[in-house]
């Protein structure tokens, strides 16, 4: 996910890699930011004292103890932005001193290639400022808004989960198509050119999918009866749990 | 101009009291006839002061726009009752579901050459005009005699003019329509007195809200999916009532409902052309009524009526 976010923003042209310095106890993911110029470092503190933003990528269970770690490189300059999932802005104030600047980070896979959605909230120490820079460094990955805190466990079921739900839409359609005698990866890239095409016309036209669905089904045409089908599986509603879901057990894990 | 109703059930009922509510037509000016004058309908429609008869052909006689208004099944033996009497000045409309305009002509084209046919599909809303109604021409019926059916039509409701190969799903849709309507609202009052509300402030507040529902649609540009995320705030009631009523199928549900009826129309046309249909499923005593008013007509096998042949096409009963 770091690599992700750092990636986009290298992309975008908006912080040149030397800029960019990425703590790892191994060399594991290390590898990846060199490769694009990026200085690397086993030592947290380090990322502390050279940077003024700085993006806390670690797993949820590891991150308390690097707060511990880092709590005093960190000054009023910094700007501490978590992306570990479930770990609240509560609990990031209480390991941090007081009235830093933090927020909190909510990406989703597709960052690594620029077509994140991201959202963000921010702490109490944080202002209009922090928020502003951190939304236009981050739109060079995707779509990045705002929010408060209590959408972040909504965002992970509909968008950080949600991508993997469209793996498994997109792998249907491919079978439906191999079944009916189209070959496998012909049927995949397709697919997925037809998710993508669809999800860029939604952006593009702001149109609701509603209107967008009927403009594509004529009378008794074939996608109408495809729909038919759609509607008999109840797909809007196992959809609706599948958010539900997720957003139920990311509020539960949070709550660890 | 004057309008007959052969056939005085709920279709002519509703239709006479929106014509005369809407005040197009004065009731003086409708007559309506049945064999069967312990109907219900038939004391409403006196009641409107439509002139009642038990005989077609005086319906026929004395109007200018006649409408079929009985039941499939019977539509080929009043075409045979009184197609003598149909003259060119007549436009007959034929309300009956599955019923071409084909079938129908084919008929009375053995009593006059070029009769004027229209096909329609409306509904019982037309009784509080609130109608839904389509119509087709048929061959030797011109632009004005649709222009004039739709007028009337237009003022118990929505009339529009359709291919005829559509009327089918419109049956599916606006015809069986009002009856998914009926069954929704009884049951939003189920819910509605299940959570506490008495019966009757249940129906009134579930109907209003269909209404109401309908209406903002009807006037407005945007698509039912936007009206509805309307309604939806977030985390609310609504959302989570919705989430059920998926999950249940309701969509799929009404989309069966609308294909099962046009299909079913369908069906009953196709069995109709084979002549098929049993007069098991025509009331004996309907069937012996209109028998004295034609003798010409005989039942031609015990199992299976021919109900597109006539015997004696030019006898004329006095």
């Amino acid at each position: 996910m770091a690599g992700g976010v750092a990636r986009g923003l290298l992309l975008a042209g908006k912080v040149p890699a030397g800029n960019i310095l990425a703590s790892a106890p191994s060399d594991r993911n290390l590898g990846a930011f060199r490769e694009s110029g990026c200085r690397t470092t086993h030592c947290n503190l380090e990322v502390l004292q050279d940077s003024t933003l700085v993006f806390l990528a670690t797993k949820p269970h590891v991150l308390p103890g690097v707060l511990q770690e880092i709590r005093p490189a960190v000054c009023p300059h910094h700007i501490i932005v978590s992306l570990a999932a479930g770990v609240t802005l509560q609990t990031l104030q209480r390991l941090l001193p007081a009235g830093t600047k933090v927020l909190r980070l909510m990406p989703n896979l597709p960052c690594v290639v620029q077509a994140g959605a991201m959202v963000f909230s921010r702490g109490d120490g944080a202002g209009e400022q922090e928020a502003s820079l951190l939304k236009s460094l981050l739109s060079s990955c995707g779509l990045c808004e705002e929010v408060p805190e209590s959408y972040i466990n909504i965002h992970t079921g509909l968008s950080g989960s949600g991508v993997a739900y469209v793996y498994l839409f997109a792998e249907a359609l491919a079978e439906g198509a191999v079944k009916m005698g189209m070959p496998g990866p012909l049927a995949s890239r397709i697919a997925a050119q037809t998710l993508l095409g669809a999800a860029k016309m939604m952006l593009e036209t702001g149109e609701h999918p509603a209107k967008l669905r009927g403009d594509v089904c004529t009378p008794g045409g074939t996608t109408i009866h495809a729909l038919h089908q759609l509607e008999k599986g109840a797909l809007r509603a196992t959809v609706m749990s599948a958010v539900e879901a997720a957003t139920n057990r990311a509020c539960d894990m949070g709550k660890d | 101009m004057s309008v007959g109703f052969i056939g005085a059930g709920q279709l002519a009922f509703a239709l006479a009291r929106g014509f005369t509510a809407a005040g197009i037509l004065a009731a003086h000016k409708i007559t309506a006839s049945s064999p069967d004058t312990d109907l219900p309908t038939v004391s409403g429609l006196r009641k409107v002061g439509v002139n009642f008869t038990v005989s077609n052909k005086d319906t026929v006689k004395s109007s200018d726009v006649l409408f079929l208004a009985v039941k499939p099944p019977i539509i080929p033996f009043i075409l045979d009752e009184i197609g003598p009497d149909i003259e060119d000045r007549h436009i007959v409309v034929s309300c009956a579901a599955g019923v071409t305009i084909s079938s129908i002509e084919k008929k009375l084209s053995t009593f006059c050459p070029t009769p004027k046919v229209i096909r329609c599909m409306t509904n019982t809303p037309v009784i509080v005009r609130e109608g839904a109604t389509v119509y087709a021409t048929g061959t030797h019926a011109d632009v004005e005699d649709g222009k004039l059916l739709e007028q009337l039509m237009a003022s118990v409701g929505f009339c529009t003019e359709v291919e005829e190969d559509l009327i089918d799903a419109v049956t599916g849709l606006s015809g069986s329509g009002p009856a998914y309507a009926f069954t929704a609202l009884d049951a939003l009052a189920d819910g509605g007195v299940k959570m506490g509300l008495p019966r009757r402030l249940a129906v009134r507040l579930g109907a209003q809200a269909l209404l109401g529902a309908a209406k903002m649609l009807l006037e407005s540009e945007q698509h039912p999916g936007q009206l509805k995320d309307n309604v939806c705030s977030p985390g609310g009631a609504t959302i989570h009532a919705l989430h059920f009523l998926e999950s249940g199928g309701f969509r799929s549900l009404l989309i069966n409902a609308v294909e099962a009826s046009c299909v079913r129309t369908r069906e009953l046309q196709h069995l109709a052309d084979q002549e098929k249909i049993s007069p098991a499923a025509i009331k004996k005593t309907l069937l012996d009524k209109v028998k004295l008013e034609s003798p010409s007509l005989s039942v031609a096998s015990a199992s299976k009526v021919s109900l597109f042949t006539s015997k004696n096409p030019s006898s004329k009963k006095n």
